[in-house]
């Protein structure tokens, strides 16, 4: 298993996590897909991937939105893919989009079979045991206006992630607080820190905190 | 939660404290009924006294178009302040002093009467009895005027406005009709307010995808329910406003109009290659109308966009623009065989428009000569003389770039693959058309509004995955799954046969795809896996999986109407903007949204659930 968090961020805050990204994989021409959180402007979030990327030397990529019906062609060579990147957005959409699509399932066989699946802010969210994170704190939340509740994630790992941390007083007054209602530690990455978390390891890139009944520990500098 | 981008989006101006002034508001003050064509032209229109029409309220106003045409300043905020609103509804709420009024002697208010003449100009109509023009025209449209300003020359004019005697039902019943008499519905002179929002809609997408079209300025709602749609184009001149002065041997006006239209389209800086000298200035003026003729007949084929061309020259503007969304749609596919009902007979189908196009310029060829010669010659001697040539020489290059363009390469590499690789475009041109126009077995059917032969293949889809795929295999699809990405939901389980014919034909597809692939990457001196990437950015907007077509933009009207009574107009126009902005799938421009707004607008999600149900229909 092969998984990357990112919390978000510039192109340039997160270099050093997509290079810790692109040693996850194992074949020198990969192909990369691109999930969008919606299809909305899809393209031209592909678009920015897909420059960014290419300054790696990747020259092969897949678009593949999940809240417009596909054909199985394009499914299967997805799955047969080196990467899939989940991109941010709403997380409660993006989750509706993929589980009601039947995608989740796909996904989480992907990463078990040793692709790397990474996720940006939402799409991290959505490879952990909830989405919970998601809707806190009142002031940087994301709106459920779908009425999703079914919040369960693709449970890959054993923690929570909350992106685009700041580390000030008010997040934290939050975070503890969650943290007390969940047995998961929470990591709360500000942007341009993320996670690489393989069978083997877990490896934090730039600053993180963990949030764990109550307890804010600062565990990377 | 999402990344942070570098380029951030830009902002729509919000309030933020704007205050308008005196001067603010000013140029909608010139907008009083005259304009140029009056006094250019004769026998070209009737003179309407105007008079206020009490009771109005600004239902929709498009910031960006008022922005765009100098009306309001470039800083105004997307924001209908009360100032703004005097004036849109002191300069369009208005209605004509017809001649039913004169007739029998109707009084208003002096001071509701505005100063000057408004014209409902005269051009020929198909549904009028009289074959000639000389009765048809506006109906229920007035000119308000125009506007000059940094970006040019505005035509702008009024539909709704009360029954004028161009209108059908004059000629056909014999009499005048009070404007609202409703005894009749198309002749009374008020316009439907959902026709209003369909045609604000619909243009605005148009717009964004650069196809020339009349554009929305506002719309205005009255008591009675009725509405007025404030229409806005550079140059609001159709051919019929010449065809009906040929038709009927009326060579002075038909110079005069000639002559203004040419003169209008220097000044706006359309033409800047016009020759002085009087006959080479039509020669040129033929030139141009055949190149703009043959470039929009196959712009609308290949977006699959139904404009009902027909021989009047009433449904398009000069420019080759459109105009009357009444019966517009755009296909979500090749439906070629569609035909709309209108009652006593069936319109062109999209593959006629070509021909229509082509005799709309056999008659500015007629005119040409006509002009040159004083001597009105037949028409059909015009059938075969060079411009018809010239009109399929360019029909049929700018149906390739065309095709090229909806395949994804950009205009240099379209350019010089049609000038270095033609022939190999040419037969792509070909395969791609056999499953274009590929047809079910289940043979015409009726539909709501007309007759129609279900497409089967969505060529948007192939072209919009054939890139990705091919970058990820390096090499070709199977028959089998090229089938499973072209099939569109209106194929039946025969339609899908895979004879040893289609066989053949799927094959030569994916050759010569790959074929031009291959030459594009010399074009432009790359691999072909950077040929293969570009294209597929390109083709992910080119081709996005939702289009809108006419039957969403009608769905999506009618959920509009049912809200619209109690919707702002800065509300309906963030609504217009964000659609609009969505739906932008030029992938040369970049667009300009709040990637999260729509989802906070139960309104916005329901389009988009919409676009994507209708997205294979009319």
């Amino acid at each position: 298993m092969n998984l990357v968090f990112y919390s978000g961020g510039t192109e340039e805050e997160n270099l050093e996590v997509d290079e810790e990204c692109l040693h996850l994989l194992d074949n020198p021409n990969p192909t990369m897909v691109f999930i969008p959180s919606s299809s909305y402007d899809g393209e031209y979030e592909f678009r920015h991937f897909v420059r960014h990327y290419q300054t790696f030397g990747i020259t092969r990529f897949l678009y593949f939105p999940v809240d417009v019906p596909q054909d199985n062609v394009l499914l299967k060579e997805v799955f047969q893919s080196d990467l899939i990147h989940l991109d941010g957005g709403n997380t409660y959409y993006f989750l509706n989009c993929l589980r009601k699509r039947g995608y989740l399932a796909f996904l989480k066989e992907f990463a078990l079979s040793g692709g790397v699946l990474s996720g940006l802010s939402a799409g991290g969210i959505i490879m952990t045991p909830n989405i919970k994170t998601a809707g806190y704190p009142d002031f940087d939340c994301d709106e459920n206006e779908d009425g999703v509740t079914n919040l369960r994630g693709m449970n890959l790992v054993k923690f929570e992630f909350f992106p685009h941390y700041k580390n000030s007083l008010r997040y934290d007054r939050e975070l503890r607080k969650q943290s007390r209602l969940t047995k998961n530690p929470i990591f709360a990455l500000p942007d341009g820190s993320g996670i690489i978390k393989t069978e083997e390891s877990m490896q934090f890139v730039g600053k993180a905190w963990c949030f764990h009944q109550g307890v804010k520990t600062l565990i990377n500098t | 939660m999402t990344r942070l981008k570098k380029n951030s989006l830009k902002r729509l101006p919000e309030e933020g404290g704007f205050r308008p002034t005196s001067r603010t508001y000013s140029k909608f003050n010139r907008i009083d009924g005259r304009h140029p064509f009056q006094k250019a032209t004769k026998d070209s229109f009737v003179a309407y006294r105007a008079r206020v029409r009490h009771g109005g309220e600004v239902v929709a106003f498009n910031f960006d178009l008022a922005r765009e045409m100098g009306l309001i300043p470039k800083n105004h905020p997307n924001v209908m302040t009360d100032e703004l609103k005097d004036a849109i509804l002191d300069t369009f709420a208005i209605v004509i002093i017809n001649e039913y009024d004169q007739i029998n002697n109707i009084e208003y208010p002096k001071e509701d009467i505005k100063p000057h003449f408004y014209m409902a100009t005269r051009y020929l109509q198909l549904q009028h009895p009289n074959k000639q023009g000389k009765t048809s025209g506006d109906g229920r449209s007035i000119w308000n005027g125009y506007l000059e300003s940094k970006n040019g020359i505005w035509d702008i004019s009024s539909c709704g406005t009360g029954a004028t005697c161009l209108s059908p039902a004059t000629h056909i019943q014999k009499k005048f009709f009070q404007t609202g008499d409703p005894s009749i519905s198309y002749g009374c002179g008020y316009a439907e307010l959902d026709e209003g929002v369909s045609t604000l809609f619909f243009s605005e997408i148009l717009h964004k995808n650069q196809v020339t079209t009349e554009r929305v300025l506002g719309i205005l709602k009255f008591p009675d329910g009725f509405a007025i749609t404030i229409r806005a184009h550079n140059n609001l001149l159709r051919p019929s406003h010449m065809f009906n002065h040929l038709k009927q041997g009326n060579l002075e006006a038909l110079k005069m109009v000639v002559d203004y239209y040419i003169e209008r389209q220097e000044k706006n800086g359309v033409w800047t290659d016009m020759p002085r000298e009087k006959n080479k200035r039509y020669d040129k003026f033929l030139e141009k109308q055949t190149e703009v003729f043959a470039k929009t007949a196959a712009k609308f084929e290949d977006e699959y966009i139904f404009c009902w061309l027909d021989w009047d020259g009433d449904n398009v503007l000069m420019d080759g623009g459109i105009i009357d969304y009444g019966s517009v749609r755009q296909f979500g596919l090749f439906h070629s065989e569609y035909r709309f009902d209108d009652n006593d007979r069936y319109s062109t189908s999209i593959t006629e428009q070509k021909n229509k196009a082509k005799y709309t310029v056999q008659n500015f060829a007629q005119i040409v000569d006509f002009l040159k010669t004083g001597e009105r010659k037949p028409l059909k001697e015009f059938a075969q003389t060079g411009w018809s040539n010239e009109f399929d020489r360019v029909f049929e290059m700018s149906k390739l770039k065309n095709l090229l363009y909806k395949i994804g390469f950009n205009k240099e590499t379209r350019d010089a693959l049609v000038d270095k690789h033609y022939e190999l475009v040419k037969d792509f041109q070909k395969v791609f058309s056999y499953f274009e126009r590929a047809k079910s077995v289940a043979g015409p059917k009726e539909v709501n509004d007309g007759i129609t032969w279900d497409a089967i293949f969505c060529m948007r889809d192939i072209l919009r995955e054939l890139p990705q795929l091919y970058l990820s295999r390096g090499e070709s699809i199977s028959r089998e799954e090229f089938i499973e990405i072209l099939k569109s939901s209106y194929a039946l389980e025969e339609d899908l046969a895979l004879s040893s014919y289609r066989k053949k034909r799927v094959d030569e597809f994916q050759v010569l795809y790959w074929q031009l692939i291959k030459a594009g990457a010399t074009i432009k001196k790359s691999t072909i896996n950077t040929v293969l990437l570009d294209i597929t950015m390109r083709s992910s907007v080119i081709n996005k999986y939702d289009r809108v077509t006419g039957d969403s933009i009608t769905t999506i009207t009618n959920m509009l109407m049912e809200k619209i009574d109690k919707m702002a107009p800065e509300k309906l126009y963030r609504l217009l903007h964000n659609f609009s902005e969505y739906q932008n799938l030029d992938p040369d421009t970049d667009k300009n949204l709040d990637k999260n707004q729509w989802r906070k607008s139960q309104l916005m999600r329901g389009f988009l659930k919409v676009v994507r149900e209708y997205r294979e229909g009319l």
